[in-house]
Order: structure tokens, then C-alpha cells, then sequence
């Protein structure tokens, strides 16, 4: 069992998060928008820890321990050698503030653009986010920053973080399908010129489904540049969109498990062949297929998926008759 | 900036946006007649490059299954251009059986067809790399046979050299354009196509053979976007497969400038985006790749329905 | 006038106050006009019908009052305030909830979605408080749901709340649109052409129905119809569109019997 946790852990944390990022995509398609922003705001998550953990409160290896200097003055002092937990924390919540404020900046003008003009509009931010992080110094430039600490001694170690997070952002989501805001979305996406009849804000509700998203794609960069220990522009790029659309895409579109089962069979999926690939005796050309066929796996997927299951494989009426039994009774009904 | 240097840069984003332009001409074929940007234009355009660049038997490298190998045949380079194009026509038309067809049948939302289109460019792409890997492939030295490498233009001191790879681009690409148009506006063929990008259902109902025409706007814009490849192939090599999705990713900004589904449109933005990114300054060439997206979502911001406003606009 | 409000002014008593006003609305597209400096009132409680032939612009004028189109010039006003330059949400909020012509249920949810999600602009609880069930989200969940219930028994598909709206058959389907449009608790109702489709009892029906909301739920409703003899028997007051213009304006007895009414209905009807 130990050994199994050993040398999965890591693939079993990248899953979980693989799930969330499938969240973060998915929240804004709950209002409708289509969007590959998320390894944008992945990215920029990832280079808040970064430069947080590696410039703000870095490393003494003198006194082993993180310590956060203004000028020759030091204000806190935090024992290593281990990261701190307490500033993983903050760092999630700077990287939600950034990526929250930056998703509203683009989300006001780019949410008014409707369907393939949107998508448009988020793969070019990303695209212009890669080549910035590429040339600014803060960012490491085209090298990026490398060693990242780390706040567990082993990569499954990441799991007292990442379980809680998973199945905070599951609840949550569950939760927003089925409240008010919730149904403001779904609206949006049904018939947004019926949902503004009705009274719903448009921008205001776009908007608010794609800063969620956007946070959500930050914590998970924050943790994954700790996890991965460098960080740089190759972390945020359309593939990983693709990726994350693949997700969302087959595990699901309508109902809040899908893109988590997506994430978490679809990130497996290529280490599973790649397993496979190892197993003595395959010609060497398919056992090179299933160990770099990541991308064309996935690619596949999107368009297998668009024909012959656009809503995915978790749909909600697999539920809808416990979810029938699970809301209030209709008045009159038995 | 001496005026020589200026005109330089000048022939050299008319050259580079000339490409640009027949590139996104394609994307404007479809998306007059389906309404959908097809993503796998992209992979298209790549796949021209690698097809002249394999028909001219140049040898493949040392990464991919097809590591080391060449094909037996030593086409010269125009006519291995012309070949890699025809054959990314015929892969265009595949795409469109397998991928868009099943999809119009059932009357999916275009966003899906979208995605799928996304699907099928990074399916090839990433085919291509693991055949052939991911190294930088030039073309064969002269490849336009005789001519010099470069044509000096200018009058007694003031000469002006310029790659003839760049005259032989823009003289491609402004002969297909002009084609393309003449096409389009006086044969049957080309008139019955505008019908369906004007109103697919009244066409259909007037007899016109909506299916094949679909099937021919595809081999045309497959057989442009092969050629685009090919052209930029030779101009500045081949930085590996993903050049193509960088490629096709800017045609999109070129496309949203333009206005989409507008074929002049289409060729005002593409030489705008090239002039645009050769008067980057020397200083800031890192963030010459950003000047497309910055375009693109800027337009997108500002003017969505491009420059000459002909485009089909949803907005709240 | 209705001949209660003429008694009325006879009497010296003042009439119903307006609803809503509109003032030499006009809407150009390129050369075209579609509406020409078209001005009306519909009075508090009125039943206001807007007729004419195919074309004649009157689902620009909605749409127009509606949010969805801004006038090129003129204005309409609601209880005194501008409303033209207002969103469509916003107009929700206002009081003024529609019906469309082509309708416009959020087909893949159930009955009992479509309405509770027209209870918005009447709650208030946010992400955290619904998230985390706080009790006004708690309160409010409760009080949506039993709402919109009511709506439903009141068009009689409460034993069908879960079905998908776009299963239900075409009637069902209008008065369930009808039903998310009240449930926004409107003051002043705009009905387009909700009897489209309807075969003669239905439209009986229909008639019957509109003038109990109205009764029931203090409306003001403005509808857009094409069927002449329903306008007839259900309207207080009748505008007659023609090429944008309107052309006749008042109750249904003296509109029927318009010659410029008759001419632009040659034919029809």
C-alpha cells in the first residue's frame, strides 16, 4: 500500500487537480461561456507562489528557515526546511485576489462577445499572458523560476491540501446548480435573451461565472507550482486548454461530476498507456503512440465526444429521478 | 529609420502579410458557407509545409517513427508545393466527412463544431510530430531553382535587397487571390457558393448541390492553406509542428481584423498584421508573437466586426 | 376608452391613470422605417390589443418597449419614467414582464425551473448565503418554490412540474410562458401573439384566462395579436399597425368598423 502511495502519489494529486481545472472550465460554461482562459489565470497562480516563495520569503539555508525581508529589516521569520503551510494559504489567497481582479478586467469587454468571438478572445489572452511571463524579469523570462520549495515531504503529502480543496470546490458547485445564482446561470446558457426578459443580469452574472472560474484555475496553479517545483511559461498554454476542454467535454457538460470524473479518468488515461506501452513485447512504434499520443488521445476525444456524446457521460438525468426524490415535495403530489 | 531599411520592412510585411492574407482567406471560405472557424486550418497549413517539404525528398530527421527516412522522390520545389497542396485539399475534404459532416447531420450548435475542429488540429499536429518529431526542417537551398537569392531593387546607391523567397510568396499568393476572386465572382461555381454563404436554405431550394459545394470550399481551403504552408516553409523553415497552430492562431487575428466571413476583409487584414509585425522595433522582437493576439483581442474588444464592419456580429 | 372609464368622465371623475406611454416611437433599419411615430396610451388595468398585417412592425414596437431594440427616436415611458433606454433586465424590474412570439421557455429545464428562475428579480440571496444555506437563502428557496407551485396549479400543470419545459405540447408551452411571466409579478404584462397556433376553443380559452390574470393579478396587459375576432372580444382598447404607422386607435367596436382598418385587412381574416 505505501509503495502504491509512493509511486503514485503524485500521479494521484495531478488528477485531483486535473479535476479542478476541469471545474474552472466548467463554471463559466454553466453560464454559457466557452472559454479557454483557465491555464491563463493556472499560470499566473503558479507564478504568485512562485515568486512569492522564492523572492518574497525566501529560502535562508543558513537558519533553514523562509524569511521575509523589507530591505535589511526582517519582519517574519517562518521555519523550514519544509514551506510553510500557513504561507501556501496566502498565497492561494493572493492568487485568488489577482486572478479575481484580472478576470474582471477581462471579462467585462470580452463577455459581451458571444460564443466563437469569446473563445477567440480567451485563447488570444492566453497567448499574450505566455509571452509576457516569456519577457518580464519578474517572471524568471523565458527560463522561469526553479526552485520552488516545497511544503510536504512527499508529493502525496500534497493531498492534505488537495482533498480538501477538491471536495470544497465539488460542494461548492454542487451547491451553486442548485441556488438562485445558480439558476441565473443556467438560464443565461438556456436562452440568454429569455433570462434577460426575466431580470437577470447578463454581464453581471457572466462575469461572476468566469471570475469563479478563474480563481479556482489560480489556487490550482499556486499549488501545482510547489508540487511541479518550477514554474514557466510552458504552464499555461492552449494544449492545456484543450486538455481541460477534453475533460469537461466527456466527463460531462451539465451536471458538476462530469468535469471532475473527466479530469481524473482523462488525466490517468495517458499514464495508464504509457503503462501499457511499457509491458515487453509491443512494437515499438505503438508503445511510442501511447507514450507521447497524450495530445492525440485527447484530441480524438474532442471530436469522438462532439459527435456522438456532446452532453458527456455524466448527464444529469443518470440522477434525475434520485434528484426528483431529493426535492422538497410538490404540493399535491404524492 | 533610413528609408532603404523602411522599404525593406515594408516589402517584408507585404510579403509576410501577403501569406497571412491567402492563409485566412481560407478560414473565410468556410466560415462564409458554415458559419463555423475551422481550427483545423491550422493543421492544414502544417501539414502543406511537411508534405513539399518530404515531396522535394528531403530526409527526416532523427526523432519519430519516420526518423531518418525520405521519400525517393526529388520534386522541385514549386511543384512539390503544388503537390503538398493538392494532397492537404484531399486531407481537408477527409476532415470534413469525418469530423463536420456527422456534426451538420445531427444540427449541432457550431461551437461545437468548433471544438471538434480543435480536436482534429491537435490530433494531426501532434501525428506529425510523432512521425517526423519536432525539429526545425529547412527547405533545400535554392529552392526556387535558378534565381538569385536575393533581387536588388532601387536605383543607383540606394539598393534595396530583398529575399526572392519573399517576391515569389507575394507572387503567389496575390495570383491565388486574384483567381480566387475571379473565381468567386464569374463562374457558376463560384457565384453558387456566395449564394450559400448569403442564405444556405433559399440555395438548396434553388438546386444548388449544397454538399459537393461544401466539399469543394473545403479542398480549396485545405489546397490555400497547404500552399500558405509550403510558401512559409521555405521562407523562414520549419520550427516544428506547432509553428503551424502559432501560424493559424494568428490567421484568426487576421480574420477578426478583416471581418470575419469577408474575403477582402481577409486580405486588408492580413497585410495590416504583417506590416504591424515588421515594424515591430528591434527592441521589443520577444513580444513580436504577442502582436497578433494583442491585435486579435483588441479588435475584439474595440471593433468586432472587423475593420470594413462586413461581418456577421452576435453581441448582447 | 372602455365605456366604464367614459362613464366615468362623464361623471367628471377622473379616468385611470396611464401605464405606459408611447411617444412618437419610431425605429429605422437602413433606409427602411419600421416604425413610424407611433404614439398611444394603454390606461392602468386595461386589456391593450396591437394589430395589423404581417410586417407592420408591431414586434418592433415590443421589442422596442421591451429593451431589446433602442428607438431611433421617441420614447416610452412606464408609470412616468423613460424606459427606452433601458436593458431588458432592467425593464424586468420595472414591472413589465413579456412573452415572445416564437417562445422562448428554457427548454431543457422542467416546468418548475422556468418559473422559479423568474422569482429573481424578487430575491435576493447571493453565492455565500445560497452556498452555505444561510437562512434567508433558506427562506427564500422555500418561498420560490411554493410560488412558482402556485403558478403552476394556476395553469393546471402543477402535476407535471419536472417534465422539460420543451416536451409539453404547444398549448402547454404558451401558458407555461405565461405563467414564468407572472411569476416575475409584473404590473404591466406584454403578451406576443400568444394565441398563435391555438385552434378556436383554445383561443376561447386563452381569452378567458387573460382577462381572470388580469383580474386576479391587477395586470395592465398589452398583447400583440393577429387573430381579429380574439382581439375583438378580449380587448378593453385596439391599436391598428399598418407599414408602421398606426392607424386607428380606440375600442374595438369603433376599430372594426375603421375603413382604413378595413382596407389594410383586405383579404386577411
Amino acid at each position: 500500500m505505501a509503495v502504491f502511495f509512493a509511486t503514485y502519489g503524485s500521479l494521484i494529486v495531478a488528477m485531483m487537480l486535473a479535476a479542478m481545472l476541469a471545474l474552472s472550465l466548467y463554471l463559466p460554461l454553466l453560464a454559457g461561456q466557452l472559454s479557454l482562459a483557465s491555464p491563463g489565470f493556472y499560470a499566473l497562480g503558479g507564478y504568485v507562489a512562485a515568486i512569492i516563495s522564492t523572492r518574497v520569503v525566501p529560502f535562508d539555508s543558513a537558519t533553514q528557515a523562509y524569511v521575509w525581508r523589507l530591505g535589511a529589516h526582517e519582519i517574519l521569520r517562518f521555519p523550514g526546511p519544509l514551506y510553510p503551510v500557513s504561507l501556501l494559504i496566502v498565497e492561494m489567497l493572493v492568487a485568488s485576489v489577482l486572478s479575481a481582479v484580472l478576470a474582471v478586467a477581462l471579462g467585462l469587454p470580452a463577455l459581451r462577445l458571444r460564443g466563437i468571438y469569446l473563445l477567440l478572445a480567451t485563447i488570444a489572452f492566453v497567448e499574450i499572458l505566455q509571452v509576457v511571463t516569456q519577457v518580464l524579469d519578474l517572471t524568471g523570462g523565458a527560463i522561469g523560476i526553479f526552485n520552488i520549495p516545497q511544503p510536504f515531504a512527499s508529493q502525496l503529502g500534497y493531498a492534505w491540501v488537495v482533498v480538501p480543496l477538491l471536495v470544497l470546490s465539488a460542494f461548492f458547485v454542487y451547491r451553486l446548480e442548485r441556488i438562485r445564482v445558480g439558476r441565473a446561470f443556467t438560464a443565461i446558457r438556456e436562452d440568454e435573451l429569455a433570462a434577460a426578459a426575466m431580470g437577470i443580469n447578463l454581464t453581471y452574472h457572466k462575469v461572476l461565472a468566469f471570475t469563479m472560474g478563474a480563481v479556482l484555475a489560480g489556487i490550482v496553479g499556486v499549488i501545482s507550482a510547489h508540487s511541479i517545483n518550477t514554474w514557466n511559461s510552458r504552464q499555461g498554454t492552449f494544449d492545456a486548454g484543450i486538455a481541460y476542454l477534453a475533460f469537461v467535454l466527456i466527463g460531462g457538460s451539465r451536471t458538476f461530476l462530469g468535469p471532475i470524473v473527466g479530469g481524473i479518468v482523462l488525466y490517468a488515461l495517458p499514464e495508464v498507456l504509457r503503462g501499457i506501452a511499457a509491458i515487453p513485447g509491443l512494437p515499438p512504434a505503438l508503445a511510442q503512440l501511447l507514450k507521447d499520443g497524450r495530445l492525440i488521445i485527447y484530441g480524438l476525444l474532442l471530436v469522438l465526444g462532439t459527435i456522438f456524446f456532446p452532453q458527456g457521460l455524466i448527464r444529469p438525468n443518470l440522477f434525475r429521478r434520485r434528484k426528483f426524490e431529493a426535492t422538497r415535495q410538490v404540493p399535491g403530489q404524492v | 529609420m533610413s528609408l532603404p531599411l523602411f522599404f525593406q520592412q515594408v516589402l517584408n510585411g507585404l510579403a509576410i502579410g501577403s501569406v497571412y492574407a491567402m492563409f485566412a482567406i481560407g478560414y473565410t471560405l468556410i466560415f462564409s458557407i458554415l458559419r463555423i472557424i475551422n481550427f483545423a486550418h491550422a493543421a492544414i497549413f502544417t501539414l502543406g509545409a511537411y508534405f513539399t517539404y518530404a515531396l522535394t525528398g528531403s530526409a527526416f530527421g532523427y526523432n519519430g517513427l519516420l526518423k531518418n527516412s525520405a521519400l525517393p522522390i526529388h520534386l522541385p520545389f514549386l511543384l512539390a508545393a503544388v503537390v503538398g497542396a493538392l494532397l492537404a485539399g484531399v486531407v481537408s475534404i477527409v476532415i470534413e466527412r469525418l469530423a463536420f459532416r456527422p456534426l451538420r447531420e445531427r444540427g449541432a450548435d457550431p461551437l461545437l463544431s468548433l471544438v471538434s475542429s480543435l480536436g482534429v488540429a491537435v490530433v494531426i499536429v501532434n501525428v506529425i510530430q510523432y512521425l517526423v518529431g519536432a525539429e526545425n526542417y529547412s527547405y533545400p537551398a535554392h529552392p526556387y531553382g535558378n534565381l538569385p537569392t536575393a533581387i536588388n531593387f532601387g536605383l543607383g546607391t540606394r539598393r534595396i535587397p530583398v529575399r526572392t523567397v519573399q517576391i515569389v510568396i507575394f507572387g503567389v499568393a496575390v495570383v491565388i487571390m486574384l483567381l480566387l476572386t475571379y473565381w468567386l465572382n464569374r463562374t457558376k461555381t463560384g457565384k453558387a457558393l456566395r449564394a450559400i454563404a448569403e442564405d444556405a436554405t433559399t440555395a438548396s431550394l434553388l438546386g444548388i448541390n449544397t454538399d459537393r459545394l461544401i466539399l469543394l470550399t473545403f479542398f480549396l481551403s485545405g489546397m490555400i492553406g497547404g500552399l500558405s504552408g509550403a510558401l512559409i516553409g521555405s521562407s523562414v523553415s520549419i520550427a516544428g509542428p506547432y509553428f503551424g497552430i502559432s501560424f493559424g492562431l494568428r490567421g484568426l487575428a487576421v480574420i477578426v481584423l478583416g471581418g470575419l466571413g469577408d474575403i477582402p476583409g481577409a486580405i486588408v487584414g492580413g497585410v495590416v498584421l504583417g506590416l504591424a509585425e515588421a515594424f515591430v522595433p528591434a527592441q521589443y522582437i520577444a513580444y513580436k508573437d504577442a502582436v497578433a493576439f494583442a491585435v486579435l483581442f483588441l479588435m475584439l474588444l474595440l471593433r468586432p466586426q472587423g475593420l470594413l464592419g462586413g461581418a456577421q456580429l452576435q453581441k448582447v | 376608452m372602455t365605456t366604464h372609464a367614459a362613464e366615468q368622465a362623464l361623471q367628471g371623475r377622473p379616468m385611470r391613470s396611464v401605464a405606459l406611454e408611447a411617444e412618437q416611437l419610431t425605429r429605422r433599419f437602413g433606409g427602411l422605417v419600421a416604425v413610424n411615430r407611433v404614439s398611444f396610451d394603454v390606461g392602468e388595468g386595461e386589456i391593450f390589443g396591437l394589430i395589423g398585417p404581417n410586417g407592420a412592425g408591431k414586434t418592433t414596437l415590443f421589442n422596442m418597449m421591451t429593451g431589446l431594440q433602442r428607438p431611433s427616436s421617441g420614447s416610452v415611458r412606464y408609470r412616468g419614467a423613460e424606459i427606452s433606454t433601458l436593458r431588458p433586465d432592467e425593464i424586468a424590474r420595472r414591472g413589465l414582464a413579456r412573452t415572445f412570439q416564437n417562445i422562448r421557455l428554457f427548454g431543457n429545464l422542467s416546468a418548475l425551473e422556468n418559473v422559479m428562475i423568474a422569482r429573481h428579480v424578487h430575491t435576493r440571496s447571493g453565492v455565500i448565503g445560497g452556498i452555505l444555506a444561510l437562512p434567508l437563502a433558506r427562506r427564500e428557496e422555500q418561498h420560490t418554490h411554493e410560488r412558482a407551485c402556485e403558478l403552476l396549479d394556476l395553469i393546471g400543470l402543477l402535476g407535471r412540474a419536472h417534465q422539460e419545459a420543451r416536451t409539453f405540447p404547444y398549448g402547454d408551452q404558451r401558458r407555461l410562458e405565461i405563467a414564468r411571466a407572472l411569476a416575475l409579478e409584473p404590473t404591466l404584462l406584454l403578451l406576443d401573439e400568444p394565441a398563435a397556433g391555438m385552434n378556436t376553443n383554445e383561443k376561447q380559452e386563452l381569452s378567458i384566462f387573460i382577462r381572470g390574470i388580469r383580474d386576479r393579478f391587477k395586470l395592465t396587459v398589452l398583447l400583440i395579436e393577429h387573430h381579429v375576432p380574439l382581439v375583438m372580444g378580449l380587448c378593453d382598447r385596439i391599436a391598428v399597425l399598418n407599414f408602421g404607422q398606426l392607424i386607428a386607435l380606440g375600442a374595438p367596436e369603433q376599430v372594426r368598423q375603421d375603413p382604413a382598418v378595413i382596407d389594410a385587412y383586405l383579404g386577411a381574416e
